[in-house]
């Protein structure tokens, strides 16, 4: 409930843009600010309530509201909106700020695929649609930067790189993949379904991976003589923009 | 989630995870931190009770899950929720007789508590155009700049530019 709540409350100050960075800005410790609003039982003491005087703090009591844009903007051609949220901006925040700012996103998120939804039922175009698409892209970037930090974390507490574990196995076709361990309540070898799948490859395979490993090389290898015509033509066509007259030129400098 | 019906929807690319993470019993209760679920509240096709929202909802989502997500996060009291699965035509072919389908989508009937009520407003309003008069204004401009640009040599004195000399 409070950070439904909170939720609501970063909604109306800013929704989803970079002005919403002024309720997050690091001027003043985030401590204090939060303090307000996920005790609500707590007393807000003097100092807390001065410093959040630039906020506003009427709350909608209505959910629902919250699937549809401010009622000023119903019947607008054009909504104004800032840039999208980059992943460079996110690193900088904290990952309460970070939870915060995702359920912030996803409100927003859901209102304009509400919108999105009305407008092709009353065949007309939605206004601004490029606020989806920033909203999106900010989540991505969200979802990317705690990734990172879970990644990070994972690698300095535990030294695994990879969050589900796996290993290289030959499968019954003679390729070498990457098998991804599923999670079981039974030991493998009690295991029916698993002990099915076959992580060996029979000797009559050996014929077909031989002619892929074959045509992998034949690939390879016209990549590598393209290439090497491509700069003896180069050569031929421009014999002064050649990179050993270059090293020559600077030498000789 | 994507939407459901006429056109696939940028909204919806991100899907939730296959697997949850195996519960057995005497497990803690398995906990979301940043769900992946986008919900949009839609307008009813047929009559719906007052109470009644509709909503259109992922595939992956559950009846319990959208009363926890609409009283968790939109303080929404919920009664009760039916779902159901809305399927998507394959009916539709395209110019090489393929089928086309379109994507599946989960339905569900929100009835709301404490004898709440809930009328899908009208998100497009038509509204008085106040900036008739400057687009006129803008028009007799646009035209004024056009003749001045085609105004020929007055010393021609009205001769046409197809006239040699």
């Amino acid at each position: 409930m409070a950070a439904a709540r909170l939720a609501v409350l970063c909604r109306k100050v800013s929704a989803a843009v970079q002005t919403s960075r002024s309720f997050m800005s690091p001027q003043v410790p985030a401590g204090t600010r939060f303090s307000l609003i996920l005790s609500p039982k707590s007393i807000p003491s003097v100092t807390s309530l001065h410093q959040c005087r630039i906020l506003h703090t009427t709350l909608s009591r209505k959910g629902l509201e919250e699937f549809f844009d401010d009622p000023k903007n119903w019947g607008e051609e054009k909504v104004k909106s800032g840039a999208a949220w980059t992943c460079q901006q996110l690193r900088n925040k904290s990952n309460e700020d970070l939870h915060k700012l995702w359920y912030v996103l996803l409100k927003e998120r859901n209102m304009l695929l509400t919108l999105e939804q009305e407008a092709k039922r009353q065949i007309l175009p939605m206004p601004s649609p490029e606020r989806l698409e920033k909203v999106i892209e900010s989540m991505d970037a969200l979802d990317k930067v705690v990734q990172e930090r879970e990644d990070a974390l994972r690698l300095l507490q535990t030294g695994q790189e990879k969050p589900r574990p796996g290993a290289w196995r030959k499968d019954i076709f003679g390729r070498i993949i990457w098998h991804k361990f599923k999670q079981w309540p039974i030991p493998w070898y009690l295991n029916k379904r698993y002990n099915r799948k076959r992580f060996f490859a029979m000797p009559y395979v050996e014929h077909f991976d031989r002619l892929k490993r074959e045509k992998h090389a034949r690939i390879q290898i016209r990549k590598r003589n393209l290439e090497k015509k491509k700069a003896k033509l180069l050569q031929e066509k421009f014999p002064h923009l050649s990179e050993a007259q270059k090293s020559s030129l600077v030498q000789d400098v | 989630m994507g939407a459901c019906g006429a056109f696939w929807a940028p909204g919806g690319h991100a899907s939730p995870p296959h697997r949850y993470p195996l519960y057995q019993l005497g497990n803690p209760q398995l906990r979301v931190f940043r769900t992946n679920f986008f919900i949009q509240l839609v307008r009813p096709g047929t009559a719906q009770p007052e109470d009644t929202v509709q909503f259109r909802i992922p595939m992956e989502m559950t009846r319990v899950d959208l009363r926890n997500y609409l009283e968790r996060i939109y303080s929404v009291p919920v009664a009760a929720v039916r779902t159901r699965v809305q399927h998507g035509s394959n009916r539709k072919r395209d110019h090489r007789n393929v089928r086309v389908k379109k994507p599946d989508c989960k339905v569900a009937y929100v009835q709301l508590a404490h004898g709440q009520t809930f009328t899908f407003p009208d998100l497009f309003p038509e509204k008085p155009s106040p900036k008739d008069g400057s687009t006129e204004d803008d028009l007799q401009a646009v035209m004024e700049e056009q003749r001045q640009r085609q105004r020929q040599d007055p010393r021609r004195g009205g001769v046409p530019q197809w006239f040699g000399l």
